[in-house]
């Protein structure tokens, strides 16, 4: 079998085994744009809401086409990452909470209470699976942008409170996660 | 036997996405799917030809291999059918060629060569039985009346017949 040239033989299975991985996830992350494509149109910004659905579509297929701890990192990332959004898009009706002459937005809390909640959410999940380091990245990116298009419509104010209570929420799993 | 539980484990690793087990999962595939075909397309260059093409189509699919599963039947499989498709492929060429004229090579001489393959395939399959089941075999073989003797001898020919069977399938994958 000298004739058949084993090295482009192996480049072409390689090839084709790449592809086939990026279809799989580009089709098995498809039902996210749509989740995506709604909740941007009920946070009442798509515009603002829209960029962060994309990246979370880029996010997830690229962490689904890699595999391994990232494609771990999916499920649990949407689905922390939706609570946020969940909250901010039922608190819209809300309007303001006041508390005397002070009155703050209803949304900025609910961004704050849901990144804590998601936090929470990843590193429970991660704690149990003695996930790695690429498990928290991906998990992260995933709230985060998943958050986002709950969020963006309160600006910058919205991001950095999902933010801040995301961090505060993954802290003490990611501890935990060190000493171990 | 320890090489097909690491071929599970190397499948099972690039299945989750571990590109490090691409090479040597391509590299413990290669020989039984070459020989596989051969076995099947009983053609050398239609065996290269129809194992470069199972080997693309098994690691295209690795993402859907079942840990749960040996992974060496499971791209056997795999191979089986694109070696039974392009078998099925050339013979309706070769029909098609038949109805636009006569051949130029006879197709008896091609029957022989089939027959001839096969009959090695059976004989090499043979000598992996255990020598009271070859036995057997050749005592049904080259005495004719075995055939029609006692029960006890139909139920051992009959046993190492499942035996030679089983072998056959392992060694080519196929009855």
């Amino acid at each position: 079998m000298d004739s058949i040239d084993l090295d482009q033989l192996r480049h072409r299975a390689r090839v084709a085994y790449e592809w086939s991985r990026l279809r799989r996830a580009l089709i098995g992350f498809a039902p996210a744009l749509v989740l995506a494509t709604v909740a941007s149109w009920l946070g009442g910004k798509p515009v603002a809401s829209a960029p962060f659905g994309l990246g979370l579509f880029f996010a997830g297929v690229i962490a689904l086409w890699y595999g391994r701890e990232p494609k771990r990192a999916v499920l649990p990332g949407i689905a922390a990452g939706f609570f946020p959004v969940v909250l901010t898009i039922a608190t819209m009706h809300v309007g303001h909470l006041c508390l005397g002459d002070r009155c703050t937005s209803a949304c900025m809390a609910a961004c704050i209470v849901g990144g804590i909640g998601a936090g929470l959410a990843v590193g429970v999940v991660g704690m149990r699976k003695h996930s790695r380091f690429l498990f928290w990245i991906t998990a992260s990116a995933l709230v985060l942008c998943t958050g986002a298009m709950g969020c963006a419509c309160l600006g910058y104010a919205g991001l950095v409170g999902l933010a801040a209570g995301y961090g505060a929420g993954i802290l003490p799993a990611l501890f935990v996660s060190g000493m171990q | 036997m320890p090489e097909l539980s690491k071929l599970d484990d190397l499948m099972k690793q690039l299945a989750d996405g571990d590109r490090s087990a691409f090479r040597p999962v391509f590299d413990l595939l290669w020989g039984p799917t070459l020989r596989l075909c051969r076995g099947m397309l009983m053609n050398e260059a239609d065996a290269a030809d129809g194992a470069q093409q199972a080997m693309t189509k098994i690691l295209e699919r690795a993402s859907d291999y079942d840990p749960a599963r040996p992974a060496l039947p499971w791209a056997l499989a795999i191979a089986g059918w694109e070696c039974r498709t392009l078998k099925r492929a050339r013979s309706r060429r070769r029909e098609t060629q038949e109805d636009e004229g006569p051949e130029v090579t006879g197709g008896a001489a091609e029957n022989d060569f089939i027959t001839r393959q096969l009959s090695a395939a059976a004989v090499m399959a043979m000598g992996e039985l255990t020598q009271a089941d070859q036995d057997v075999l050749r005592a049904t073989y080259w005495d004719g009346a075995a055939e029609v003797s006692g029960a006890t001898l139909r139920k051992r020919r009959k046993r190492a017949l499942e035996r030679l069977q089983k072998v056959f399938r392992r060694l080519y994958g196929l009855d």
